[in-house]
Formats: C-alpha cells, sequence, structure tokens
C-alpha cells in the first residue's frame, strides 16, 4: 500500500464524518429558520483586519493545546483498551491542587513552572490510579468507577477551593486560588508570531503549545515505537493475547491509568500558566469529555488527535460571532454532538472497509507465491509521525 | 434410478467470482435424492462459498441451480429455504437460555392470537423428533444440553421450517466419536424419510462412512466424483491436493533422558472454589511428545493456563528444565524457553488487526530479532517475518499485510513459526491443527516431528484423535480435572481412546472403522 493510500484510509472515516454532521446541523439549522450557509460564513469569517484575523487565530490555537492534551491523555487509556471517562475530574483536581500549591511556594521561574506541572501530573495520576486499584484488585469497570470519581472530583476541587487553598476576599463574585507569583507564569509566543512578521494578537498565544507538541510526539514515539508502547497497544487490541504473550496484564492498567492521568493533570495548565494564574469558579470545564470526541474523531493517533482538537476549537471559537450575528451558538454544539456520533459509526464503516480490502488484496495473492520482500516493506512512512504533530498543530490553525 | 427421477439438487457450470479473485469456477455438483452427498476439499478449496450459493447468501454470476429438476433463483436465505434448502451451521446459532421448543419456532412461530401456540409447536417438534430418533425435549433448556444434543436441535430447526435437503457444514468438527456415531444414525434415518442431506467436511474416514456419494473440490472447482465404497481415504486425500502423498514415516523415539517439563500434583480451582484441575502430574522429557486427550471442558485449558502462568495454583508446582517456575510471570516463562500455539488462535494467539510483523513480535517482546533495547526493532521483526513466511509456507502479499486478512491456515502456520523461532525447550501445543486443511495440517505434523527430533518436549492437546495417537510419544487422559489413564499410543484405536476419554474403558467399537494413514499422513504436501 501507498503512503498516499494509507493516509487516505485514515483519513475517510473523519472526512465521512465531518460531512454527515454538516448535513445534518444544516438541517437542523433550516428547521431552527437559520440559513447554514450564512451560520458557516460567519463561522470562518476570522476579522477584517490582520490583528483581529491573528487573534482568532490564536483563540483557535489557545483552545486547541488542552484539548489535544485531553484527547492525549483519553487515547492513551484507549488504546490499552480502557476508558478512561474520568479525564473531567483529573484535570480539575489536578489543576487546583497546582494552583494552590503553586502559589504557595517561591522558586526561580523555570523550576517554578515544573513544579507546577509536577505536581499537576501527579495528581492527575493519582486520581486516574485509584480507578486503576480498583480494576485491578476488585475488578470494577473502569467506565464506572471513573465516572463516579469525576464527580469525587469535582467535589473535592470546590472544597479545595474554597478552603486551604482560598485565595479572594471573602465575599468576592468569583471566588479564586491565590495568584501564582510571575515566575509560575508561562511566558507566551507572541515574540515567535513577531518573529515570523505577523501582527501581534491581542491575547497572548500559550507557550504551552510547545510542551503539547512534545508530549503529542514522545506518545507517539513510546505507543508507536517502543516494547512498552507493543505491550500496550497489544492489550487493547486483543487482551488474552497479550496475557498469553506475557503482558501483565494487571500491571499494564496500572501503568496506563497512571500515565493517562498524568497526561490529562496537564490539561487545565495552559489555561493556568498562560491566562488566569489561577484556578477559580469559571475555571474551563468539560475539557475532559471534549478530549473523548477529540480522540474518537482523531482515531486515537496523536497526529489525528492535533486536527481533531484544532477543528473542534475552530468551532468553539465559532460561538461568540454567531451569537453577535443573532445565530444561535448552540449550532456549534449541535455540530459537535453531531460529529461525535458520526464518527462512531464512521470509525467502523472505515474499519470493515479497510478489513474488506485488506482480504481481497489478499485474496489475489493467495494461491501465488507470497511475495516477500522485506527491503520494500521496511519502506514504510516511518517519518510520518515523528514531526507531524508538530507543524499539523502550527500550521493547521493558519490557514482554515 | 438415475436418469428418471429428477436429481435433488444439481449445479451447471457454476461461477463465483469475487473482486480480483475467481471463487467458485465451472462448479457441477449432481446430489440424487434420498442421499447423503458429501462435499470434501482443503480449507479455502471454495466449498463454503458454493454453500453459500446454495443457500442464497449471494448469487452466482454464472451458471444454473436447479433443484428437483427445475430451475430456480436463489436471492436471499429465505428462498432457499421456501425451496426446501436448509442449514445447519459449523457454529451453533441457538440462544442458551431459551428452551429447545422456542429456539426451535423463533422466527416462525405458531401463533394462538398475539400469543405463541406452545402446544402446537411442541406438537411439531415431537413428531420431527419422534420421526428421525432425535430423542428431543422439547423443555429442555439449550444450556443445559450436550454438544450432540444441540446439533440435533439445530437439524429440528431446519426440518421444521420444511426443508427436504439439508446442509451440514462440517458437523463432526465438535464432536467426540459416540457422537459422531449418533449422528450418522441420525443421518441414517433422515435418509430413510427421503430426505437429501448434502455434507461438508475434510475428515475422509467419516465421509467414506457416511456418504453414498463424493463430490471432491480443489481450488474452487470440482475435481470428480467418488463412490466411497472403492475409494479409499488415502485416494480421497490426493484428488483433494492434487498430488501424492508421502507415505508416513515410521517412528522411532527421539525422548532424551532430560526432562522439559515436570508437572507434579498441579491443582486448580474456579473463583467458586471447584477443582478444574486436580492434582495432575506428568513430565514431558525433551524430544518427546507427550499427548492429552479428553472431551473438551475437562480441564485441559486450565492446564495449559497453570503451565504458561496465566492462571494461579492453588497446589503443586511446575518445572521448566530444571528450575521451578511456579512463581515466575507469564513473560519470564516464555523468555526462558516456553512456547505456546494456543486452542483458539483467535483469542490467545493473535492481533487480527494488527499486522503480521507485529504478530511475530507477539509472545517475543523481549527477544531478539524483536527488540532492540526499549525499542521495538521494525526492520529485524519484517525480516524474520519474511523468514517466517518463507519457511513455514505462509501464503500473504507480505509482513505489513494486516493478519485478519489470511486464511486460518496461514495464520496456524504464522503462529507455529512464531514459536518455533527463538529455540524453545517446551511447546504446548493445543489443537495445532484445528480448523486448517490437509496440506497445512500435514505441514504442521511434519514441523512439530522435525522439532521433536532436535529435542524439544511438546505437550499436545486435540480432539483430532488420530492426530493424537499418531504424533504422542504417550498419552495420558483427562475427565473432570483428573488424570485417569495413562496410554501407549502403539496399538491404540481412537475408539478405545474415546471410550477412556468419556469414562467407559473399552469404548464402542465401530466395525470396519481403521485410522487411516492419509489423514495421518506426514511430511510436506506440495499445494
Amino acid at each position: 500500500m501507498t503512503v498516499v493510500r494509507r493516509i487516505g484510509t485514515a483519513l475517510i472515516a473523519p472526512l465521512i464524518a465531518i460531512v454527515i454532521a454538516v448535513v445534518i446541523s444544516a438541517g437542523v439549522m433550516l428547521i431552527l429558520g437559520v440559513d447554514p450557509l450564512e451560520a458557516l460564513s460567519v463561522m470562518f469569517d476570522f476579522g477584517d483586519d490582520p490583528v483581529q484575523q491573528i487573534t482568532s487565530m490564536v483563540t483557535v490555537l489557545n483552545r486547541a493545546v488542552p484539548l489535544f492534551l485531553a484527547g492525549i491523555a483519553v487515547a492513551i487509556a484507549f488504546r490499552a483498551g480502557l476508558f478512561n471517562i474520568g479525564v473531567e475530574g483529573q484535570y480539575r483536581l489536578a489543576t487546583v491542587v497546582a494552583a494552590g500549591i503553586g502559589a504557595m511556594v517561591t522558586l526561580p521561574a523555570p523550576l517554578h513552572v515544573v513544579l507546577v506541572m509536577v505536581v499537576a501530573m501527579t495528581v492527575g495520576g493519582i486520581w486516574a490510579g485509584i480507578v486503576a486499584v480498583l480494576k485491578v484488585t476488585r475488578g470494577v469497570s473502569e467506565v464506572i468507577s471513573s465516572i463516579m470519581l469525576n464527580t469525587i472530583a469535582l467535589g473535592l476541587a470546590s472544597f479545595l477551593l474554597t478552603g486551604p487553598f482560598l485565595g479572594s476576599e471573602p465575599g468576592a463574585s468569583i471566588i479564586r486560588t491565590e495568584t501564582l507569583p510571575e515566575s509560575a507564569w508561562m511566558p507566551s509566543l507572541d515574540g515567535l508570531l513577531g518573529g515570523l512578521g505577523l501582527e501581534l494578537p491581542r491575547r497572548p498565544l500559550y507557550g504551552f503549545l510547545v510542551i503539547a507538541v512534545v508530549i503529542g510526539v514522545v506518545a507517539w514515539v513510546v505507543l508507536q515505537r517502543t516494547r512498552f508502547g507493543f505491550d500496550l497497544r497489544a492489550s487493547g487490541l486483543n487482551a488474552s493475547a497479550a496475557s498469553a504473550s506475557g503482558v501483565d496484564a494487571k500491571r499494564m492498567v496500572l501503568k496506563t491509568m497512571l500515565i493517562s492521568g498524568a497526561v490529562a493533570g496537564l490539561i487545565g495548565l495552559p489555561d493556568l500558566l498562560g491566562r488566569n494564574h489561577n484556578y477559580n469558579t469559571d475555571f474551563t470545564s468539560g475539557l475532559g469529555f471534549l478530549g473523548i470526541a477529540v480522540a474518537l474523531l482523531g482515531r486515537n493517533s496523536p497526529i489525528g488527535i492535533a486536527v481533531a482538537a484544532l477543528f473542534y476549537a475552530f468551532l468553539d471559537r465559532a460561538s461568540a460571532p454567531l451569537q453577535a450575528a443573532d445565530i444561535p451558538s448552540t449550532v456549534v454544539q449541535i455540530m459537535q454532538g453531531t460529529i461525535l456520533l458520526a464518527v462512531v459509526v464512521a470509525n467502523e464503516l472505515a474499519r470493515r472497509l479497510a478489513r474488506r480490502r485488506a482480504e481481497q488484496a489478499n485474496r489475489q495473492g493467495d494461491g501465488a507465491p507470497p511475495v516477500i520482500d522485506p527491503g520494500a516493506a521496511t519502506a514504510q512512512p516511518a517519518g510520518v509521525g515523528g514531526p507531524a504533530p508538530a507543524t499539523a498543530t502550527t500550521d493547521g490553525g493558519g490557514t482554515p | 434410478m438415475t436418469e428418471s427421477a429428477p436429481l435433488a439438487v444439481e449445479l451447471r457450470k457454476v461461477t463465483k467470482r469475487f473482486p480480483g479473485v475467481v471463487a467458485n469456477r465451472d462448479i457441477d455438483l449432481r446430489v440424487r435424492r434420498g442421499e447423503v452427498h458429501a462435499i470434501v476439499g482443503e480449507n479455502g478449496a471454495g466449498k463454503s462459498t458454493l454453500m453459500k450459493t446454495l443457500y442464497g447468501m449471494h448469487r452466482p454470476d454464472e451458471g444454473q441451480i436447479l433443484v428437483d429438476g427445475r430451475e430456480i433463483v436463489l436471492r436471499s436465505p429465505n428462498d432457499a429455504i421456501a425451496a426446501g434448502i436448509g442449514m445447519v451451521h459449523q457454529h451453533f446459532m441457538l440462544a442458551d437460555n431459551f428452551t429447545v421448543l422456542e429456539n426451535v419456532v423463533l422466527g416462525q412461530e405458531p401463533r394462538r392470537g398475539p400469543r405463541l401456540d406452545r402446544a402446537e409447536a411442541r406438537r411439531r417438534i415431537r413428531e420431527i423428533s419422534d420421526a428421525y430418533a432425535f430423542g428431543i425435549d422439547p423443555d429442555a433448556l439449550v444450556e443445559d444440553l450436550g454438544v450432540g444434543d444441540r446439533q440435533r436441535v439445530e437439524i429440528a430447526k431446519v426440518l421444521y421450517r420444511g426443508a427436504r435437503i439439508l446442509i451440514l457444514d462440517e458437523p463432526t468438527a465438535v464432536l467426540v466419536p459416540q457422537e459422531v456415531d449418533e449422528l450418522f444414525a441420525n443421518l441414517a434415518e433422515l435418509k430413510r424419510e427421503g430426505l437429501t442431506v448434502i455434507f461438508i467436511s475434510h475428515k475422509l474416514d467419516e465421509v467414506r462412512k457416511v456418504a453414498d456419494s463424493i463430490t471432491v473440490i480443489r481450488r474452487g472447482t470440482t475435481v470428480g466424483e467418488a463412490d466411497p465404497r472403492t475409494t479409499t481415504a488415502r485416494q480421497l486425500a490426493e484428488m483433494m491436493v492434487g498430488s501424492e502423498l508421502p507415505t508416513p514415516e515410521t517412528r522411532e523415539s527421539t525422548v532424551r533422558e532430560a526432562a522439559a517439563l515436570v508437572v507434579s500434583e498441579v491443582t486448580v480451582h474456579a473463583p467458586d472454589g471447584r477443582a478444574l484441575v486436580d492434582d495432575v502430574s506428568f513430565t514431558v522429557h525433551e524430544g518427546e511428545v507427550v499427548g492429552i486427550a479428553g472431551v473438551e471442558g475437562n480441564g485441559q485449558s486450565e492446564l495449559v493456563d497453570a503451565i504458561m502462568g496465566l492462571r494461579p495454583l492453588v497446589a503443586g508446582s511446575v518445572r521448566l528444565g530444571t528450575h521451578d517456575v511456579s512463581a515466575w510471570s507469564t513473560r519470564r516463562r516464555r523468555e526462558s524457553g516456553l512456547a505456546f500455539i494456543p486452542e483458539d488462535r483467535h483469542r490467545q494467539g493473535m492481533l487480527l488487526d494488527a499486522s503480521l510483523w507485529e504478530n511475530r513480535v507477539l509472545g517475543h517482546q523481549t527477544q531478539a530479532p524483536s527488540v532492540r533495547g526499549p525499542f521495538i526493532d521494525r526492520r529485524g521483526a519484517r525480516a524474520d517475518t519474511a523468514r517466517i513466511m518463507r519457511e513455514y509456507d505462509v501464503r500473504a502479499p507480505s509482513p505489513d499485510t494486516p493478519a485478519v486478512a489470511l486464511s486460518g491456515g496461514n495464520q496456524q502456520k504464522l503462529i507455529v513459526g512464531r514459536e518455533m523461532s527463538g529455540r524453545p525447550r517446551l511447546l504446548i501445543a493445543a489443537h495445532p491443527t484445528r480448523g486448517v486443511d490437509v496440506g497445512a495440517q500435514a505441514k504442521i505434523w511434519e514441523l512439530l516431528r522435525q522439532a521433536r527430533a532436535e529435542g524439544l518436549g511438546i505437550v499436545l492437546i486435540s480432539a483430532d484423535l488420530d492426530e493424537l495417537i499418531g504424533l504422542s510419544d504417550s498419552l495420558a487422559v483427562m475427565l473432570r480435572g483428573r488424570i485417569v489413564a495413562t496410554l501407549d499410543p502403539t496399538g491404540i484405536t481412537p475408539e478405545e481412546l474415546g471410550g477412556h476419554m468419556t469414562g467407559g474403558r473399552g469404548g464402542t467399537t465401530a466395525p470396519g472403522a481403521t485410522p487411516a494413514g492419509a489423514t495421518r499422513a506426514g511430511g510436506g504436501v506440495a499445494s
């Protein structure tokens, strides 16, 4: 199979899903008396002058970063055959603890950021680890326990916010943690935009973008190229075969959930370190659940997740201009919902298509002597994944 | 009786193409009314395509289908049922938590008003059961029935729908010898009532025993008819594979002094505390094949899991060579030379959606040439997969082909090749030739013999008694978790062995049934 064909096969499901979702959404808009074309043009309208345009793009990118991390967290578990529905609780709890502890210490700048990250990853990992321990020792389904732990995590986060980590005056309208000292702020990438000869946006481009790209590349390398990643994927593809091959199923569940939770712990940090600098009652919520959608749409591959995250972020940015144009912004939610449904269907269709194609290709080869050419076989698209997440995140956002 | 009476089923020049491949080409089939007609051929020869054509699951591109002398067009299985053709699938399609009655009438319920007319259904099922001596109780729960009874329920289901022509797809694959005899008695009843049976199989002895005529299929086309009274199993096998089979080699013992595996007093419990494996002890020496016989579900799978380290031992120990491995992880056992051909390759042996080379890595994730340090050695694994494909005749376009695209025989050969790499000391082979064709079977047997000669110890578990008797140096019979007999395979017949397996000593004797050399023939069959 050629590289083009492989990529084509990978793209076909999400494309079908998006087309179906657009058609359904257009239908819903017509019923609501909204002109779908007008809505579409509003969604694609990034502004009139360069500053507005670059600001819109930065908004999309800034939203895509946490969505990408959420997608990766979900996908890592999913690759091992585990449904981590608890990403939401993991990142909320991780963010509030990281914000609280980060505000209590004084450290030189880079170390301070690192400390906040380590705390967030640890808390996310521990919270996900509870799910793993329950599954391994008591056989509790991770779906059930992670959903229930979400509720507990949100309650716990509220308690921490109003209790030990409370930083706002009593009676303030927004309850928040103590603001992080400046040494814990993540520098923006605006300098980079300036260096590219672009206008400066009205909002800073999150420096966390770099970390997200690194996480994406590392996740890809670990999953696709290492022994550990092989064991993890084998567990997801066929748990019994993985055990028979020598994978310790219990340990694999534990490790996978710890890693997934640790990545989940990072989801809140782009906003925390790049903009808010404290955790408050208005802090972005729902990213964990969106992460499930992003991972599904991106078919659990880092590159796909990057594209899906950008797409969801693009839809997300569109709600404000839609409202301004007197179009209900729920149109965006309808689209996000229908895409999710369509993607589940389309993934299954694409899987069957790929299977059938492979079977046919083989039936042609059957009876003929086996074609064995290790040289040709190794000429696989080995380089496709390495740098691609990076380019996907930076390029993809600039052009729609 | 030939020209006057129209044939029950006749196919003329039936051809079925799939994109890029001709699955059936110029198939001619003549099935007389009231006979048992066997269709034999290797896996992948096109038997199932042909049966799907006859059962209306797809339409042929060319050719005619005649039932009772009239040409018919089958657009769906419903058309086939209307034409009196019924199919009993190899894998039972029964709802376990339903009664026999409910299963049989499902989809064609006799009604009184809006309700199921149980009395009428019961009457009709009794009628069928009595007419063909099935002895099935309409009110029994299917989950309480044995395999043989379930099969009779499946046949009753088809008869209930008015079938006069029955297609049985590999009906004996799941049965022990005694059950096979019962099935054949049932088929005789069906025949006596004037029904026609089309019997698909690749077990040649059985075919010769039960069939009135035989059609052989090879590479998608019919190569001829054979008379079971005058054709030997060996001749049939040669027709199937299209070449002469080598004679079974005479066997000399290769058993050495050193023990490869010592299982002592091993006990394994179910979660509810029942003993699944009960105080089992045996030793496998280097170069020795120890066969474990037993009706499925008598603790063999659990014993295998215990040796592999997939189930905890309640008591006893497992020694691999000189090491006590009872406390070792599965991975450590594998690293020290334990190889495993699982009974269900799709469940325990393969990652179906992954490529062949990834399947080569499976089970060898810590060993060269699959890995280099913490990384998977993709180049090394691909090259070694290519070697396995070459040496073990795995037919696939490349090491990057997904495993799901391969036929069962090719998947199995890949597994055998994979498990043989890295010079294992002990191999657990559970049903190593299940569901593979004659060519692949002979090849796998040959490989096992070779490995045995080189000093590999083998634990062989199989439902194919000829295979067990033919390959093993000693035989242990498992019944309800215990080893109830240790036998010398020389001179024992499958019937005697079957008797031990079911708890009776002597076993029933079936006159004229000799274990045929042809199905046991070793050596590489060119195919």
